[in-house]
């Protein structure tokens, strides 16, 4: 069977199944064939490495990956950004592939730099620009400037020239779903999934003009920009379904969801007023600083941590860390102690906080590659964390680097139609969407075999 | 200290091919010419590993994903 998949980057059950369910006729059509519910992301519930666990079945544990950035081996400065030669584990893609079934993928992340695959490929947001090569085959990338120009990969929203970003991310946005259109038609295929980020976008960008119970609402002209762009992404795929015959499979997945954000929770500020990070320079916590700024003394810190939609934590430890403080055996109980010191952080006005703390080996068959030594959602996510520093409070009511108004949350989307009607209501978690797919195309060994293993990975749940 | 090793097959066809290729390779038995092809292709691809951006590739890369909020 052919199955065509819709990602949509940060799509949650809430707006999709239900707020703007009646705005969006073709997307309502496809859903009452369908059985569609949430699909419970990763943790973390990022993009990278989100899109990745549901195309290959696996955990970040197991793909060793666990966000955008990671550390070199245990340096405390030196990173690396992940990129498609990092997946070492087979995705949906390259199981087919090898029964000769063919694929075309467009802005899965990471896809940058394309890789081999039996079909098509046009890379993803993480691409530095259109001047690279970012197409599988090489030429595949002039058929690509014919049918839409110069390429749009992302856009940047933390800007305040908002009127210019909604331009810009519509621009993408049809240019992408242009390719597209080409692809399903003029290309032999079997599997079909593209990812379109702007929504990602347009949610951090647009949510306090939209959310009304947002702590920064603001009434005005764009209170309607994200509904917009869900009518755009329903008139999009309206065209794609027309073009597909009846005997194709359709589902639409999201990477994770999204969420009102609360505000940005200074981390490293916290950790030195508390006593795990020692600095040999603090007058430059006076104002507005980075990280890299910090000269910490590593003789006497415990831990230091990295801000983003959730945070992680690394410790200082002897004989792994250049300077490592922690002696192995006192790993576990220091650990521990910071684990409980960061859940029992309050609210600015004392109100209690759902915070969530991860340690990686606990919630994965196997914790490959550069894991933090925890993964950390404050207020399960409402909260960011800021990884700057220099603020009076370590409660800021904006995001450190630049307007965003969202976070993520636990819960995306999942629907999926097929030939035969079947419509209903399920649940599932991101791991089970790669065996589902793998059994509907006919390799039912392999889909019974990333089955059997996701007892192991659906482990952990939230609460 | 001596080497150790292992057997692997290959297609006799193919193993006749390497053997014609020797001499003019330079190469003494199949295995040397096998083992130096292998070592080639998977030193080729650690470096495709861990070269996939230029230096100016990947500061553009970070900036825009410490502008998207991925870095802070």
């Amino acid at each position: 069977m052919k199955c065509f998949v819709m990602g949509l980057d940060s799509a949650p059950p809430e707006l999709l199944f239900n707020e703007f369910i009646e705005e969006l006729p073709n997307i309502r059509k496809i859903l009452e064939n369908s059985i569609y519910g949430p699909m419970r992301s990763c943790i973390p519930a990022i993009t990278i490495p989100a899109w990745m666990c549901m195309a290959t079945g696996k955990t970040p544990g197991e793909l060793g990956l666990y966000g955008f950035r990671h550390r070199k081996e245990s340096s405390y400065t030196d990173i690396w950004i992940a990129h498609s030669m990092k997946i070492k584990e087979k995705a949906i893609w390259d199981y087919i592939g090898k029964k000769g079934l063919k694929s075309i993928l467009v802005g899965v992340p990471p896809t940058y730099p394309p890789r081999k695959v039996n079909g098509y490929l046009v890379s993803c947001f993480i691409t530095p620009d259109s001047s690279v090569n970012y197409t599988y085959p090489s030429t595949l990338k002039n058929e690509i400037e014919k049918v839409a120009g110069d390429y749009i990969f992302d856009v940047v929203f933390r800007k305040d020239e908002r009127d210019k970003l909604i331009e810009e991310v519509w621009d993408m946005t049809e240019k992408r779903f242009e390719v597209i259109r080409y692809l399903l038609q003029e290309k032999e295929w079997d599997y079909f999934e593209f990812v379109e980020i702007g929504l990602d976008r347009i949610h951090h960008a647009f949510w306090k003009y939209f959310d009304e119970e947002h702590h920064l609402y603001e009434e005005g002209k764009y209170r309607n920009v994200i509904r917009d762009y869900y009518r755009l992404l329903d008139k999009e795929i309206g065209k794609i379904v027309n073009l597909l015959d009846e005997n194709t499979a359709i589902s639409i997945v999201s990477d994770h969801g999204v969420k009102r954000m609360k505000g940005a929770f200074a981390i490293n500020q916290w950790l030195i007023q508390e006593g795990y990070m020692k600095v040999r320079n603090p007058e430059i916590l006076s104002s507005f600083c980075r990280f890299e700024q910090l000269d910490v003394d590593w003789s006497r810190t415990v831990a230091w941590a990295w801000g983003g939609y959730y945070s992680r934590i690394f410790l200082n430890v002897k004989g792994r860390e250049k300077k490592g403080i922690i002696k192995k055996t006192e790993y576990e109980s220091v650990r521990d102690e910071l684990k409980d010191a960061i859940c029992s952080i309050k609210g600015e006005n004392g109100e209690k906080w759902d915070t969530k703390v991860f340690y990686p080996e606990d919630i994965y068959p196997v914790a490959k590659g550069d894991k933090p030594d925890m993964m950390v959602y404050l207020d399960n996510l409402y909260w960011r964390a800021a990884g700057t520093l220099g603020y009076e409070s370590n409660y800021l009511p904006e995001n450190d680097t630049g307007p965003d108004d969202a976070v993520h949350s636990e819960y995306g989307v999942f629907s999926l139609k097929l030939p035969e009607s079947n419509s209903g209501r399920t649940e599932i978690s991101i791991y089970d969407f790669a065996p589902l797919i793998l059994n509907l195309m006919g390799l039912k060994e392999e889909a019974v075999k990333l089955r059997g293993e996701n007892e192991l990975r659906n482990l952990v749940n939230w609460s | 200290m001596e080497k150790d090793y292992k057997t692997v097959n290959i297609p006799s066809d193919l193993y006749e091919k390497i053997e014609e290729r020797l001499e003019g390779a330079g190469f003494d038995t199949v295995s040397e010419y096998v083992t130096y092809v292998l070592r080639e292709v998977l030193s080729s691809l650690e470096e495709e590993d861990e070269e996939v951006f230029t230096e100016e590739e990947e500061e553009k890369v970070k900036e825009r994903l410490r502008a998207l909020g991925y870095l802070d």
